[in-house]
């Protein structure tokens, strides 16, 4: 099979997940109590008015002809609107993207940096005390909830030493760099990152966690094939081998992880946002959720959707072209 | 610092020295920055997500747009409307004509019109001519305004004055028509946009900075026809979690904040430089009764679950001390309560012998009660079935179920009674009785869950007495009515809790409205 035939057979696929997304979304709608007018006008509006709302948002319609409608719709790209700001939802939601984008790649970032030479170091000195330390790290990562960590960062570092604040970013990344370029002033710059830096370790601590296993179980594996041996017969530095060859060689199962893991953390960043008030997708899902805001709920979660299916391909396709024998398993 | 015989420094004592300097810089720069004097910062528990001031009821949305779009009238809990972009009004033949100001500017530098209030007002109540407002609620009485010149608009309505003037003051706010009519969105009818320009008021602060779901940052207007107002800079935000509300009030990133839950008040209390202030809110909580489902239907059954409820205990032990037992529909403060009334007592031997008078004994029941959506709801609507249970001829349950299931139950009226007897909350938010009592008693009422001719007569009478003072005797009977019916199990009336820097000279209101122009620092 070509390459290009499996993609197209992994985006029919990727279509089909979405479209289940989207009826499961559907039917928990369909089949959940409380009536939608009441959010629009309120508890104690006039009769009349709810029913013209009813009828503007067609709630009226029979179910199969509001779940046509709404198939429609998300095939255009329409997602309805939002019951309780009456704005688009799909407005709504992208306009929430760029920071749980943030939030997940400087998540990435911490754990990649924290984790890999975490990983070499516990590798490279198996079942000593290092080793044993990097262990202990990583099952503590891997076991601490993310709200309590959260939680426990804000009440020591933001409340009880008062290094970074407590959440509510007030400026995203893009104003920040763009006033930085403008005018030339990195005050949003060290603002963004002062607020950034508590929930990303938050967000990243298992995927840390993950990494760190990853690597030091992987570089095992690459540390008692021959090619070490013979780098070493060689005379070439313990250190150079290490980072040079053997680490080039455990990244490889690890950039995948990293890549499957992205949209892990998309959809994870659930708990993180709300407890530092982060203004991306989970905060508003969350925000969504309590109103019972059905259109924009449905929209978050088939966004998330989405962008999981999305990032499988893309996985896919790399994996694909580095290793054909995928293609015809 | 450790030097060679050379006197440079070692590379040991080097790297020490620069590494505690980078740390110290580091955290300098990471340092929580404090809101300067001339800035405050108000933490909401609910961003405001829309732009459009008419749009929602919400009381944190209120605090936003106060300061943006100022109210008419000064509004006290309990008091009659005082002028303020209004001079002054006259009623005459169900209507009243307000004379406005005529200093008044917006933001955007047009001068205020009696055609610009009343457009907003027929954009609250004309669903043709606006957004579907939830404030239409609240507006009851009011039928129609008109600009009688530039300086004076005319409201019709059709109840009483008084009643038109709690309605009124306590809603009219002025948007410029021009303005509106260029920003609305077409499909929806609303304002909408993330930018600071799609805000237009002739309050006494302006939007400088928008940042959609995250901050607004106000300064004062300088053609503000009034006094200027206190701080240069007000910042309003908001975080859901009140524990991240009171995090942020500790590390001085807030200087006042809502909605402090019970469990953190002494974590405020243990923090420097803040307090927390309290107030009896006009929010009340209540178990309304169907009373054309058994066992509702008989008034001595209805008494007797007001009798085997502790309020007191619920409000010590569930609420830790942040309530007021109820006796009457609606709250102290508001025009009509009555202040002889006092809260049933407990007395589970007369409500088990109230029981057996109704016929009703061994009945059994079910309480249906929102999660989330008070002060520890679940919990209060646990501890009132409990006792109910213990009872010995009456057997109780409580499902606690997602709000929108008592809010349907609320809204059904009387005619659907599958769900009879849930617990609710209720803010009296115009000030006065009839928003407390009409929707909930009167046939066609908005949420009605009591049928009773009489006390819905009596509503009506209050609604057509001009005379203000005869009014308020009239919506006392009513209130006392109320408790003797019992068309309701009176709980509680929710204190509101707020975490405030102790250098603010500042009380919280009633009716939870937050406006700075009441503080100083």
């Amino acid at each position: 099979m070509a390459l290009g035939k499996f993609l197209v057979k992994r985006l029919l696929q990727g279509v089909f997940v979405v479209w289940g997304v989207v009826t499961v979304m559907f039917t928990l709608r369909a089949v959940s109590p409380g009536d939608p007018a009441n959010l629009i006008v309120g508890e104690a509006a006039d009769p009349h008015l709810r029913e013209q709302v009813r009828e503007q948002y067609g709630l009226n319609e029979p179910i199969h002809v509001q779940y046509a409608d709404y198939l429609q719709g998300i095939a255009v790209g329409d997602f309805g609107y939002s019951f309780q700001s009456g704005r688009q939802v799909e407005a709504m939601v992208i306009e929430r993207v760029p920071a749980t984008l943030e939030l997940a790649v400087a998540a990435t970032i911490i754990a990649i940096l924290i984790a890999v030479p975490l990983g070499v170091i516990s590798a490279s000195r198996r079942n000593e005390p290092a080793d044993y330390g990097a262990t202990l790290f990583s099952l503590l990562g891997i076991s601490t909830p993310n709200f309590w960590l959260g939680l426990m960062l804000i009440l020591l570092l933001a409340v009880q030493i008062g290094l970074f604040p407590t959440g509510r970013r007030p400026v995203g990344l893009v104003e920040a760099l763009t006033a930085l370029v403008t005018t030339g002033y990195a005050t949003g710059l060290v603002t963004w990152l002062k607020h950034i830096i508590l929930p990303a370790i938050t967000l990243g601590t298992y995927f840390t966690a993950l990494i760190t296993r990853l690597t030091r179980s992987g570089m095992l594996d690459e540390l008692g094939k021959p090619y070490v041996d013979a780098t070493e017969a060689k005379g070439l530095p313990a250190a150079l081998i290490r980072y040079k060859h053997v680490l080039r060689n455990t990244m490889i199962p690890i950039v995948t992880v990293l890549g499957l893991q992205l949209g892990t953390l998309i959809g994870g960043a659930v708990i993180t946002e709300t407890v530092f008030s982060w203004p991306g997708l989970g905060d508003r899902l969350i925000q969504a959720l309590n109103a019972r805001d059905w259109p924009l709920m449905q929209g978050i979660i088939v966004f998330i959707g989405i962008s999981f299916v999305l990032i499988n391909i893309v996985v896919d396709a790399l994996y694909a072209s580095l290793d054909p024998r995928v293609i015809d398993e | 610092m450790e030097r060679e015989a050379n006197g440079r420094p070692t590379r040991r004592s080097f790297l020490i020295t620069t590494g505690a300097a980078s740390v110290v810089a580091v955290s300098g720069c990471l340092g929580g920055e404090g809101p300067g004097d001339d800035e405050f910062v108000i933490t909401l528990s609910q961003f405001p997500d829309t732009v459009d001031p008419i749009d929602h009821i919400t009381g944190d949305y209120f605090d936003v747009f106060d300061h943006v779009y100022e109210p008419l009238f000064d509004i006290q809990p309990g008091e009659a409307p005082e002028p303020r972009v209004v001079e002054d009004w006259e009623h005459a033949d169900g209507a009243v004509e307000l004379s406005l100001r005529d200093d008044v500017q917006f933001h955007d530098g047009q001068d205020l019109t009696a055609e610009d209030v009343a457009f907003t007002l027929e954009r609250q109540i004309d669903p043709e001519v606006g957004p579907a407002s939830s404030q239409v609620a609240g507006l009851g009485s009011i039928e129609g305004a008109e600009a009688v010149d530039d300086s004076t608009v005319r409201f019709e309505y059709s109840g009483a004055a008084a009643l038109a003037e709690y309605e009124f003051g306590n809603y009219a706010r002025a948007m410029s028509r021009e303005w509106t009519d260029e920003q609305e969105s077409a499909e929806s009818g609303e304002i909408v946009g993330n930018s600071a320009d799609v805000f237009n008021g002739t309050g006494p602060y302006e939007v400088v900075d928008f940042t959609p779901d995250t901050e607004i940052v106000l300064e004062p207007f300088d053609d503000y026809w009034g006094d200027e107002p206190p701080f240069d800079r007000l910042v309003f935000n908001a975080d859901e979690e009140s524990s991240g509300r009171v995090a942020a009030l500790e590390t001085g990133e807030s200087d006042l904040t809502i909605n402090v839950l019970p469990e953190d008040v002494q974590t405020v209390q243990n923090a420097e430089d803040a307090e927390v202030r309290t107030v009896t809110s006009f929010r009340n909580i209540f178990c309304p009764m169907k009373n054309e489902a058994e066992p509702f239907d008989s008034q001595a059954f209805r008494q007797a679950m007001n009798y085997a409820v502790d309020n007191e205990g619920i409000i010590d032990d569930v609420l830790s001390g942040f309530g007021e037992p109820m006796s009457q529909p609606v709250p102290p403060g508001v025009n009509g309560y009555n202040p002889d009334l006092d809260p049933y007592p407990h007395d589970p031997d007369e409500a088990a012998s109230l029981v057996e008078e109704s016929g009703y004994g061994g009945a059994e029941i079910e309480l249906v009660a929102p999660q989330g959506r008070y002060l520890n709801d679940a919990d209060v609507a646990q501890t009132v079935a409990d006792q109910i249970d213990q009872l010995e001829n009456v057997s109780c349950d409580v499902d606690v179920v997602d709000f929108g299931v008592v809010s349907d139950a609320n809204s059904a009226g009387m005619d659907d009674y599958e769900i009879p007897f849930f617990m609710i909350g209720w803010g009296v938010i115009t000030g006065d009785t009839d928003y407390g009592v009409s929707g909930f008693f009167q046939e066609g009422g908005g949420v009605q869950t009591f049928r009773d001719e009489e006390l819905d007569q009596a509503i009506e009478e209050s609604k057509g007495i001009d005379d203000p003072e005869e009014r308020e005797r009239q919506l006392q009977d009513v209130n006392e009515m109320a408790r003797e019916k019992a068309p309701w199990i009176f709980l509680h009336l929710q204190e509101s809790i707020y975490g405030v820097r102790q250098d603010v000279q500042w009380e919280p209101r009633e009716d939870e409205t937050i406006w700075a122009w009441e503080m100083s620092q």
